[in-house]
């Protein structure tokens, strides 16, 4: 299924895209500017989220009360939030209000107040939720798995920042930041009930506020992988062995990307998967058990990950390990191969229900400079990839994984011993 | 076939379909003409609300089960059918009702529904089997209670709804888990997938005139759901009602403290009350400019967040609030959620903020049936619990509200003297 976009440019250059999805009533809009945590500048991990955050929080003529009430009065979501390639203003309203909405995002890109009462306030806040985030053994593992990924490079830690980089910032720090913003390109993309009428309505609303110099995003080298610890260990009084087995691979544009993904489709997506079916429906090792790869720029994760109790940390431990040589050192069936490229095409079509999930899309497909017809160029070579082809990238990109592991002292001890015995075998 | 009246509330909406097959199980089905695929859920009144004591875990552990095949499908072949098919499926358990869906291609929807049905109505449930998911269960039950937050919120159910089964986990009880069998669950399945107890929803990309439509529906009359025996007389469902009090608790590995409060509030099938709950919690903690965030995180930046959650549950609905900070904060925190609720009494919302709020509900009601999931979801509530009402009730029901009704009705349920409250702090 086709979808049809429509393209127009505002004075600046911001690219205005957009797509008629009528029924539900409402509008989704992304605001998509290159340039997230890994443009953090040294010693201030955490300000593109936090520059993100204070957007939120007064705009223009609008302050942080003000601001709030013209979104929530109309019963409308904002977001703004940095990841690790770009910073993005997400709306959800109902189609008569986009009128009044859509160009507030485009205010609080250009021209923030990052009044220092506010970003003192989302700074204590980022710092809270930093603090919380230790709850969580699996994102204890995660960040630790970063580093062992990316180092201290561009990749290597949270969005949401490092306490004490963070504790450090003030509004000071965000003006040149702000300066900066839209340099590597932007796009802003509309998906909903809108017609033709209404877009160039909201083109001519958009207009004033513009004069943002900006353009659209071009590809552009993202960040690279850097070597790190190959095991890590975090002791923690958890019942369970977080584990994760992950290598730094390869931007979304390129050409090995895709074997990759059609590796990610075989070994962890959906409950067929060859990690679930032999890890959790044989053996009963685990409940939770996938692959975490998302959409970079630059030099993509790619991350086993599973949580085990402590007396089966050794077995498990030992067949995540199998599992990864396995997909190293044997081509997938033809079964196999089938199975993945249908759950490959599969995903597409199921992550298209909502007009945010499809102004989502579009906003990652033109922010990383790849076109609209990237998907369904994918899709075509989808089907003519042979297994060969996926152990090869397998080979360039995943032979030398990192596990990091987060759990009680003799399971962290059992998974080592599988780590050992995995390395020299 | 009849012209749709207008729908004003839902305009993009048309009315959905109902269709009930001889034994009593019924089907429901809406047409999204923009949906790409068809979402299929079979939704049966099999909640860990209708487990007997020695039962606890088992309507959980029986959705793992279901996916472990039947007489022709074998562990896992399900599953891989469904996705070389192009499709997901998956399944949750609740204290009320258990739902498996599946999302896939209209082409492969009828042999999806086929399939979906003989798996979920015919379990094979073989000890063996058994034994291995046993062991996933109680990962899945390790791997929640590593998370302290959820650990807090168990306790407060469990201090909050005394011995009503929505204290009880829905994971079940480690021990009960540990001594289940097959037999066990084969009777439990029994007694609850009735016909009468099931209703299957469909939606999304439904057009009738495709030859896609008409296989569909055959191959649900010529499904397991047709033959589905009705239940007999049914107990009437434990009534809710939450005690209040207090408890202070310290867990390992929290970071923040949090400050947790439970209420009871009128059941689902009140749609009157539910909305105005809706309202009520809405008007108190959606949005930065509603009245707990503001005051709380955004004037005296106590709380890095303050949420309140409301629950529609057929027994008695629940209203969660969860506020998160740091620990000598606790008590003040709770003096100011005091505050704000005892004053709402004396500070009626304004045109301004009863507008709002009213818009905050509406939409988010509205944007919850953007997806055809969100829709089967909504149809199959209704008719499962007999609630007989259309998708735009909730939305006229809002209309019925004022600001001094809210107080008048609403308010109070949400007393301070109602709640129990939990404070969790780290150990």
């Amino acid at each position: 299924m086709t979808t049809i976009w429509t393209h127009t440019t505002l004075p600046g250059g911001l690219p205005l895209v957009w797509h008629r999805r009528p029924g539900a009533g409402l509008i989704a809009a992304r605001l998509w500017i290159r340039g997230g945590s890994s443009l953090d500048p040294q010693g201030q991990r955490g300000a593109m989220q936090l520059l993100a955050g204070t957007m939120t929080r007064g705009a223009g003529a609008l302050d942080a009360e003000a601001l709030a009430e013209r979104v929530e009065g109309r019963g409308a979501a904002l977001r703004a939030e940095a990841s690790e390639d770009c910073l993005v203003i997400s709306l959800k309203c109902a189609s008569e209000d986009a009128l009044d909405l859509v160009p507030l995002m485009l205010t609080m890109a250009v021209a923030p107040r990052l009044e220092e009462s506010q970003v003192d306030l989302e700074r204590q806040l980022n710092l809270q939720n930093l603090q919380r985030q230790k709850e969580d053994p699996f994102q204890l593992a995660h960040d630790r798995l970063r580093h062992q990924l990316y180092g201290p490079g561009p990749y290597g830690h949270d969005p949401l920042g490092v306490e004490e980089d963070l504790e450090r910032l003030s509004a000071a720090d965000l003006a040149p930041l702000l300066a900066d913003l839209g340099c590597g390109g932007a796009v802003l993309v509309l998906c909903g009930d809108l017609d033709g009428q209404l877009a160039e309505r909201l083109h001519q609303a958009l207009a004033p506020v513009s004069g943002w110099s900006t353009q659209a995003p071009t590809g552009g080298a993202g960040p690279v992988g850097a070597a790190g610890d190959d095991l890590a260990q975090q002791e923690q009084s958890t019942e369970q062995l977080v584990l994760m087995l992950g290598a730094a691979t390869v931007p979304l544009g390129h050409a090995d990307a895709l074997p990759l993904r059609l590796l990610q489709a075989h070994l962890g997506l959906g409950m067929s998967s060859r990690l679930f079916v032999v890890m959790r429906e044989e053996r009963g090792l685990a409940y939770d058990v996938g692959v975490h790869m998302p959409a970079r720029c630059g030099a993509t994760p790619f991350i086993c990950h599973l949580s085990t109790s402590e007396d089966r940390a050794a077995g498990a431990s030992a067949c995540l390990l199998e599992e990864w040589r396995r997909v190293l050192q044997d081509p997938l069936s033809d079964d196999e191969l089938a199975l993945a490229r249908a759950r490959f095409r599969g995903q597409d079509a199921l992550g298209r229900q909502t007009c945010g999930q499809v102004a989502d899309r579009q906003a990652l497909l033109l922010g990383y400079g790849l076109g609209a017809e990237h998907v369904q160029a994918c899709l075509d070579r989808a089907a003519g990839l042979d297994a060969q082809a996926l152990q090869a990238a397998a080979q360039r990109w995943l032979a030398e994984p990192k596990l990091s592991l987060c759990g009680p002292a003799g399971a962290l001890l059992a998974a080592e011993r599988s780590w050992v015995a995995h390395r020299s075998g | 076939m009849p012209l749709a009246p207008p729908n004003l509330l839902l305009p993009g909406l048309r009315p959905p379909r109902q269709q009930r097959l001889p034994n009593g199980s019924l089907t429901v089905s809406l047409e999204l003409s923009e949906s790409p695929l068809v979402c299929i859920e079979v939704w049966c009144r099999a909640g860990s609300v209708f487990e007997a004591g020695h039962e606890s875990g088992l309507a959980h552990f029986l959705e793992h089960m279901v996916f472990k095949g039947n007489g022709t499908l074998g562990p896992g072949d399900f599953d891989r059918r469904i996705e070389a098919l192009g499709g997901s499926s998956n399944a949750a358990t609740g204290f009320d009702d258990v739902h498996y869906h599946v999302l896939i291609e209209p082409d492969a929807a009828a042999e999806a529904a086929s399939l979906l049905l003989g798996l979920v109505l015919e379990p094979k449930l073989d000890p063996a089997d058994f034994e291995m998911e046993r062991q996933v269960v109680l990962e899945e039950l390790a791997q929640s209670e590593d998370q302290p937050e959820e650990v807090a919120f168990q306790q407060l159910l469990s201090a909050g709804c005394g011995d009503h089964p929505y204290g009880r986990p829905i994971l079940g009880l480690r021990e009960r888990l540990l001594s289940h069998t097959a037999a066990d669950m084969a009777a439990f399945q029994q007694r609850l997938y009735r016909a009468d107890r099931c209703v299957l929803a469909l939606s999304g990309a439904l057009d009738p005139a495709l030859p896609s439509t008409a296989a569909l529906h055959e191959a649900i009359a010529a499904s397991p759901l047709a033959a589905l025996k009705p239940s007999g007389q049914e107990a009437p469902l434990p009534a809710l009602k939450v005690e209040p009090g207090h408890r202070r608790i310290a867990l390992p590995r929290l970071e923040s403290a949090r400050l947790l409060m439970l209420w009871g509030l009128p059941p689902a099938g009140d749609l009157h009350a539910v909305m105005g709950a809706d309202l009520l919690t809405s008007l108190l903690a959606e949005g930065r400019r509603s009245r707990l965030v503001h005051r709380l995180r955004e004037e005296l930046r106590l709380v890095e967040s303050i949420d309140l959650d409301l629950h529609v549950m057929e027994c008695g609905s629940l209203a969660l609030l969860e506020a998160i900070g740091e620990e000598e904060d606790l008590p003040v925190i709770r003096r100011e959620i005091e505050t704000v609720l005892r004053n709402l009494g004396d500070a009626p919302p304004d045109p301004r903020e009863w507008l709002r709020t009213n818009r905050l509900v509406a939409n988010g009601y509205r944007f919850g049936l953007e997806s055809a999931g969100g829709v089967a979801g909504a149809l199959a509530g209704n008719a499962l619990w007999s609630h007989d009402r259309s998708l735009e009730d909730p939305l006229a029901a809002l209309e019925h509200w004022n600001p001094a009704a809210l107080l008048h009705t609403c308010v109070p349920l949400l007393a301070p003297e109602r709640a129990m409250v939990l404070e969790a702090v780290p150990a």
